[in-house]
C-alpha cells in the first residue's frame, strides 16, 4: 500500500489509477479533528495513501475531489487528463 | 445506510463533523455508480438494465451513522460548490505552514517593502531640484 509524501506524485498516480477502472476505483477522505490530521486514499483493491497535518493541503485535497466527482458524473467517457497544478 | 437529497446530505454532513470534533474520524467515500439496483447474480443472466454513465455515490459515516447520497451531472454544480465550501470549512483543524516557508515570505516581503520605500524617495529628491529650478 504505497504512501506518498508529496502531493504532486499521489494527484497523478490517483488520476490514473482511476481511469484505468473508473467503475472499480474509489476515494475515501478520513479526517480527525482531534488528532489534527487527514488521510486520502484512492484504491480499486490497488491503494494508494497520502497523509497529512498541513492546513494547505485541505484545500488541495477539496480541489482533488471535486475534479474527481466531475469526472465520473461526466456522461462521455473520454481520456482526459485532470488538470494538475 | 440512509439515503438522502442532496441538500439534506449536507446538512448532515455538516453535523456529523460537528459532531466528531472532540473526538472520532469522519470518513467520505466517492465512486462512480451506474444506477444499479440490483447485486449482480454469480451465474445466469444480468437482468436487463442500462448502466447510467453520469452519477457518482457519496457515502458519509463517523463509525456510527452512515449516510449517502447519489450526485448526477445536473446537481454537481451547485452540490460541489456547497460541498467544498463544506469541506474547507470544517476541515480547519490542521496545522498552518511550516517556519521555513514562513521566514521565506517575511523576507520576500521585508525585501519589497525596502523596493518600495527607496523608490518615492528617489523621485522626491529629482522632484525638488526641478521645484526649485522653475522658481
Amino acid at each position: 500500500m504505497p504512501q506518498y509524501q508529496t502531493w504532486e506524485e499521489f494527484s497523478r498516480a490517483a488520476e490514473k489509477l482511476y481511469l484505468a477502472d473508473p467503475m472499480k476505483a474509489r476515494v475515501v477522505l478520513k479526517y480527525r479533528h482531534s488528532d489534527g490530521n487527514l488521510c486520502v486514499k484512492v484504491t480499486d483493491d490497488l491503494c494508494l495513501v497520502y497523509k497529512t497535518e498541513q492546513a494547505q493541503d485541505v484545500k488541495k485535497i477539496e480541489k482533488f475531489h471535486s475534479q474527481l466527482m466531475r469526472l465520473m458524473v461526466a456522461k462521455e467517457s473520454r481520456n482526459v487528463t485532470m488538470e494538475t497544478e | 445506510m440512509v439515503l438522502l437529497e442532496s441538500e439534506q446530505f449536507l446538512t448532515e454532513l455538516t453535523r456529523l463533523f460537528q459532531k466528531c470534533r472532540t473526538l472520532g474520524s469522519v470518513y467520505i467515500t466517492l465512486k462512480k455508480y451506474d444506477s444499479r439496483t440490483k447485486p449482480i447474480p454469480k451465474k445466469g443472466t444480468v437482468e436487463g438494465f442500462e448502466p447510467a454513465d453520469n452519477k457518482c455515490l457519496l457515502r458519509a459515516t463517523d463509525g456510527k451513522k452512515k449516510i449517502s447520497t447519489v450526485v448526477s451531472s445536473k446537481e454537481v454544480n451547485k452540490f460541489q460548490m456547497a460541498y467544498s465550501n463544506l469541506l474547507r470549512a470544517n476541515m480547519d483543524g490542521l496545522k498552518k505552514r511550516d517556519k521555513k516557508n514562513k521566514t521565506k515570505k517575511t523576507k520576500a516581503a521585508a525585501a519589497a517593502a525596502v523596493a518600495a520605500a527607496a523608490a518615492p524617495a528617489a523621485t522626491a529628491t529629482t522632484a525638488t531640484p526641478a521645484a526649485t529650478a522653475a522658481q
